[in-house]
């Protein structure tokens, strides 16, 4: 019965199965994950309980006592800690405090010295790494009502910030302006809110791509000055386009998640649901009422997406599940554990016990999809960091 | 028992027991424990001053005396000390339990609440009060012309006054003319005009005689100082003043039955027992004047002389001597011995004319009924001044006016044509050409049932075959929108059908349904017991009948949904969770069918302009796109066009993917028309849209139910704009 192959699976790829460590302090479910920019070395984890921590996920194990994180990259698969039964834990090392609302999503500048992050208090917050304070605020004129789902960094030398989220508007901030509170542009197209939004690479062209709810992708192409629009039979959750450029991953809620050719629209490749059964049928991959994410991994080798359904009889395990790329073939399918004190029972407002998943909502790949590890956060508030074993 | 009891306990016990001097019966309860009716002696400090409304209205330096300022107070040496300080900050005054309740009443006087209890009374406006009214006795001197006339300004005196008019001036546009001083001092008035007011101009009264007298006949002139009439003759300005007298507001009459005319002349009569020591200051009168006691006037118009205000204030001015050219002094002297009084436009009267006595016209209509008949004539009295050719003008009894001859003539213009000998007109007449339901309409609006019979003539060159006929008539059968016409008749297979009572009239209904929704290539053909008319109205009915099943388009269909009635009952609860109605689906995008499909591409594909702000591009380094370039004009005249589609497109009229501005423009006509007009808007809709393929230029049939230029006609961007366009502009 053991499809979850964490451990056992004895294939000849090198995707990383292993749990490296897990990421605790959250007080609940983790909405948002990134690595921060180049090379990856820390994660950032945006939760509902209004605050984003910054971790090294390598622990602090007592067998490579020195911890700068170069090294302790280096000797990380020398870790034995396949036998453990608890996942190490990952270093916290700073909590962001300023938020008023749930944090539904982050972006690190490339230069790693900033970042941004938006969530329910309807405002984009642009933090200064080290002193944990936030730079600005683009909250005047802003989004008029309901959540950011999603900001980005875009422009030269991440000179603007875009914010998308329920309120159907895409909102691009001039970053270097001190004083203009107004947005650079509005864009105003989509019919339902923005879920997910994506910045083509600065050398690739100036695009902007905006996942809706109303199940079309748009991408404003800035150079250009075209609008197209894509449409998706359901709605978007989830954008990540890969580094040339040419192709996007599209998550939508119809339990496919779809590699799209961006020059003719055209479909290239479809993960999940039952188009792609691959004699699995008990446990395909479902999606149909969660943003769920789904991100490029391994140098664009593999396809990695969350789970909005526990997997079966593992008291809610949350499960990632990996496909491959070309082939669409499923690859893996990893059991995402509740952290420690997880699983715990909880009880609903009608008194009875209430099932628990833990669904795994965020991933995020090291190194824009090109490093060796990648976590996951969801509803457990843990967030897991699997690496090469 | 020597001890004393201390004034509390004495007051205890006496609100506690109840009154003290009950012996008899049950005694009253106890009072409230501060009111003391006991008559008991209250010390100085305890009493307080309080008004009739009970309100402490003594403070500090009044309560009395000495005391003041600590027995009447809050009861400390220092007068009043907030006791504890609260911040509002923290706790509002809202959020004190009690607030304090003030009402304007607390901070008036007596003078001011009785002003308040007046203004409490319910009164008529003074114009209202010409009946009945009582307020005042002097209005009500002037009697029984309080019950015709509004007392007050009359509503056209209000309107002309808010109009800028004010009392004294006469209507019009303001006239340019020199200044008429008092003094006429031509040296300094020279070439130098002003713009006025139009004088006053009196209005015509016509005067009903009521005397024997000659016309013109102004009776006997009284007995007038010769100082007076002549210090009138000098001066100008006072006949204007005397108009004025003469006249009330707007130049009407003065109708007073004690008139001020009459007080006028009893001034002036001089009586025996008037010496110099009635003498009232009035240089005027001359109290010793020999004359009857009746005075006449011996000049028309110029009997009174009232004084004016400035002559009273410069007594001596009146005599100074003035200079008159000869002109003024002609045209003067020629008409003042005529009442100088101005026409109601404003001229003198002609010479040799003069203006008739205006009266009062109520009395003069009360006195004539019978007190002076006319003469009679004597009986087989003949007039001297018989018409000399009596007998060529024939006797007035039988003539006849040229009306009663040209009634009684029976000819019409055709025989009187024939009579004259002229030849016929070539043209024929109208009721040739109408039907004979029209004339009849005719007679019956003209109530002449004399006119010629309408012989229904169809000309050369409109005459048309039995079939071209019919094809107008099926033209003017009101299109119907194909997706309507499949909706009605798929409401009507529910049974929710029109028409249930009338078998025929269904069937035919649902003939003009399935032929509208192209099931049927042609209407069935016409009922016999129907006339055209009756046959194209019914069409017109089925048609208003049918629109209401109109498919809702763009958002409002995803906002509504047909109510439909489960069919299931108990028995067959196979599927318990079926939801009560499903919503049915709507009209498919053909890009989400396709991405349903998975046909990715093209097909899911559109592409539509966008517009970065320059700063965007600046930031993404990038070049502007050649259409967002501002040094074009065109372009961006063209980029406000594209914008409002943008702006259509970004509330909800993409869906087309591939739809483009024309089919969101159809839509949106759709909905406009659709929802607004009436009868013939749809129609206009459905013939836009059938467009290039069904409508033949060929036949161009006048619809008289429809204007297409009024109703096809695209509004123009600004209209979308005003309409649709967001207002706050985002560059």
């Amino acid at each position: 019965m053991d499809v979850y192959d964490n451990n056992t699976f004895t294939g000849k790829d090198d995707f990383p199965r292993k749990i490296l460590s897990q990421l605790l302090g959250s007080n609940g479910p983790v909405h948002a994950v990134t690595y921060s920019a180049s090379p990856g070395t820390y994660i950032l984890t945006g939760s509902a309980d209004r605050s984003i921590r910054l971790y090294n996920p390598i622990p602090a194990s007592p067998s490579s006592s020195t911890t700068t994180s170069s090294t302790s990259f280096i000797t990380k698969p020398s870790q034995a800690l396949s036998s453990t039964a608890t996942p190490p834990q990952g270093r916290l090392i700073q909590t962001y405090t300023s938020h008023g609302y749930e944090v539904l999503s982050l972006s690190v500048s490339s230069s790693n010295a900033t970042f941004a992050s938006s969530g329910g208090d309807r405002a984009v917050f642009l933090w200064d790494v080290s002193t944990a304070t936030t730079i600005r605020r683009f909250s005047n004129q802003g989004h008029t009502a309901g959540r950011i789902n999603s900001v980005i960094f875009a422009g030269v030398d991440d000179s603007l910030l875009i914010s998308g989220g329920h309120d159907t508007t895409v909102r691009i901030w001039d970053v270097r302006s001190q004083s203009s509170s107004r947005p650079v542009q509005v864009l105003g197209e989509a019919k339902d809110g923005i879920t997910s939004l994506a910045v083509s690479s600065p050398g690739g062209g100036a695009e902007v791509l905006a996942g809706s709810v109303d199940g079309r992708v748009r991408t404003y192409d800035v150079r250009m000055g075209r609008l197209v629009t894509d449409v998706f039979p359901g709605a978007v959750t989830s954008l990540c386009l890969a580094r040339d450029g040419k192709t996007v991953l599209v998550g939508s809620l119809d339990s496919k998640i779809r590699l799209m050719d961006r020059s003719n629209g055209q479909c290239l490749r479809t993960y999940g649901g039952d188009g792609n059964a691959n004699g699995d049928a008990a446990g395909g991959w479902m999606n149909k009422e969660i943003r769920v994410q789904s991100v490029l991994g391994g140098g664009e080798r593999w396809v990695v997406a969350g789970d909005e359904n526990g997997a079966e009889n593992s008291n809610g395990e949350g499960r990632v599940w990996a496909w491959d790329l070309l082939t669409g073939k499923l690859m893996a399918k990893l059991g995402v554990p509740w952290g420690p004190g997880g699983g715990k029972v909880v009880v609903g407002r009608d008194g009875k016990e209430k099932e628990r998943k833990n669904v795994v909502s965020c991933v995020a790949w090291k190194d824009g999809g090109f490093g060796n590890q990648f976590c996951v956060g969801g509803t457990s508030g843990v967030v897991t960091v699997y690496g090469e074993a | 028992m020597s001890y004393k009891r201390s004034r509390a306990t004495f007051e205890a016990d006496l609100t506690a027991q109840q009154s003290p001097y009950v012996f008899f019966g049950t005694p009253l309860p106890p009072r409230d424990p501060e009111v003391r009716d006991d008559g008991s002696y209250v010390p100085i400090w305890k009493q307080e001053v309080r008004d009739e409304r009970g309100r402490k209205r003594l403070h500090g330096a009044f309560t009395g005396g000495f005391s003041a300022g600590y027995f009447n107070t809050v009861g400390s040496k220092e007068g009043w000390t907030p006791s504890t300080f609260v911040s509002s900050r923290t706790n509002r005054h809202k959020d004190t339990p009690r607030a304090v309740q003030q009402r304007p009443e607390d901070f008036m006087d007596e003078e001011d609440l009785a002003d308040a209890e007046e203004a409490k009374k319910i009164q008529t406006n003074a114009a209202f009060a010409g009946l009945g009214s009582t307020a005042n006795d002097a209005t009500r001197a002037s009697g029984l012309m309080g019950l015709f006339r509004p007392q007050g300004e009359t509503m056209g005196v209000k309107l002309l006054k808010k109009m800028g008019w004010r009392e004294g001036q006469g209507i019009g546009p303001k006239v340019r003319r020199k200044a008429r001083l008092e003094l006429q001092n031509d040296a300094t008035a020279q070439g130098e005009t002003f713009l006025f007011a139009p004088e006053n101009v009196p209005m015509i009264a016509f005067v009903k005689k009521t005397d024997r007298k000659g016309l013109g006949y102004a009776g006997e002139s009284g007995l007038t100082p010769i100082g007076r009439s002549g210090s009138k003759k000098g001066s100008h300005g006072d006949t204007d003043d005397e108009d004025e007298d003469d006249y009330g507001a707007l130049g009407r009459p003065k109708l007073t039955i004690g008139g001020g005319r009459k007080k006028e002349t009893s001034k002036i009569r001089g009586g025996i027992g008037i010496g110099i020591l009635n003498d009232t200051g009035s240089d005027d009168e001359d109290p010793y004047e020999v004359g009857p006691k009746i005075s006449y006037n011996r000049v028309i118009g110029g009997d009174k002389k009232k004084k004016k205000a400035t002559i009273a204030a410069n007594p001596t001015l009146q005599a100074k001597p003035k200079f008159i050219t000869k002109k003024a002094a002609s045209s003067i002297l020629g008409k003042v011995g005529l009442g100088v009084r101005k026409c109601h436009d404003g001229r003198l009267p002609l010479d040799g004319f003069v203006f008739g006595k205006e009266s009062d016209a109520l009395t003069t209509e009360i006195n004539s009924e019978g007190k002076y008949p006319p003469p009679q004539i004597p009986p087989g009295w003949v007039s001297s001044k018989t018409p000399k050719s009596e007998s060529a003008r024939g006797s007035p009894a039988n003539y006849v006016s040229t009306a009663d001859v040209a009634k009684a003539s029976t000819l019409d213009p055709k025989a009187r044509a024939a009579l004259l000998g002229e030849k016929q007109l070539p043209g024929k007449s109208v009721f040739d050409f109408i039907s004979s339901a029209s004339r009849d309409r005719l007679a019956a609006v003209t109530g002449r049932s004399d006119l010629p019979q309408a012989l229904g003539e169809v000309p050369a060159a409109y005459a048309r075959s039995e079939a071209e006929k019919q094809q107008e008539l099926l033209d003017r059968v009101p299109k119907l929108n194909k997706e309507t016409a499949i909706a009605a008749i798929s409401r009507g297979i529910g049974g929710g059908a029109p028409y249930a009572e009338d078998e025929e009239k269904r069937a035919r209904y649902r003939g003009y349904l399935e032929v509208q929704a192209g099931f049927r290539p042609q209407l069935p053909p016409k009922p016999a017991k129907l006339t055209d008319e009756e046959w194209l109205r019914e069409f017109h009915e089925f048609f208003n009948c049918a629109r209401i099943f109109k498919p809702m388009t763009g958002f409002m269909a995803s906002r509504f949904t047909t109510s439909s009635s489960t069919k299931s009952t108990a028995s067959t609860t196979g599927d318990a969770k079926e939801v009560v109605s499903r919503p049915p689906p709507k009209p498919e995008d053909p890009a989400e069918e396709a991405a349903r499909l998975g046909m990715f591409g093209t097909m899911t594909r559109s592409v539509t302009d966008f517009y970065p702000t320059r700063l965007l591009c600046k930031r993404f380094g990038v070049k502007p796109p050649a259409h967002v370039q501002p040094d074009d004009y065109d372009a961006t005249s063209e980029k406000k066009k594209d914008d409002v589609w943008s702006q259509f497109q970004s509330y909800g009229y993409q869906g087309g993917g591939g739809g483009g501005p024309g089919s969101v423009e159809r839509e949106l006509l759709g909905l406009e028309f659709g929802s607004t007009g009436g009868g013939g808007g749809s129609t206009a809709m459905a013939d836009l849209e059938k467009g290039g393929e069904a409508h033949k230029p060929a036949a161009v049939v006048l619809d008289t139910s429809r204007n297409e230029a009024l109703e096809g006609k695209r509004p123009g961007d600004e209209v979308f704009k005003a309409i649709f366009g967001d207002s706050d502009d985002d560059e």
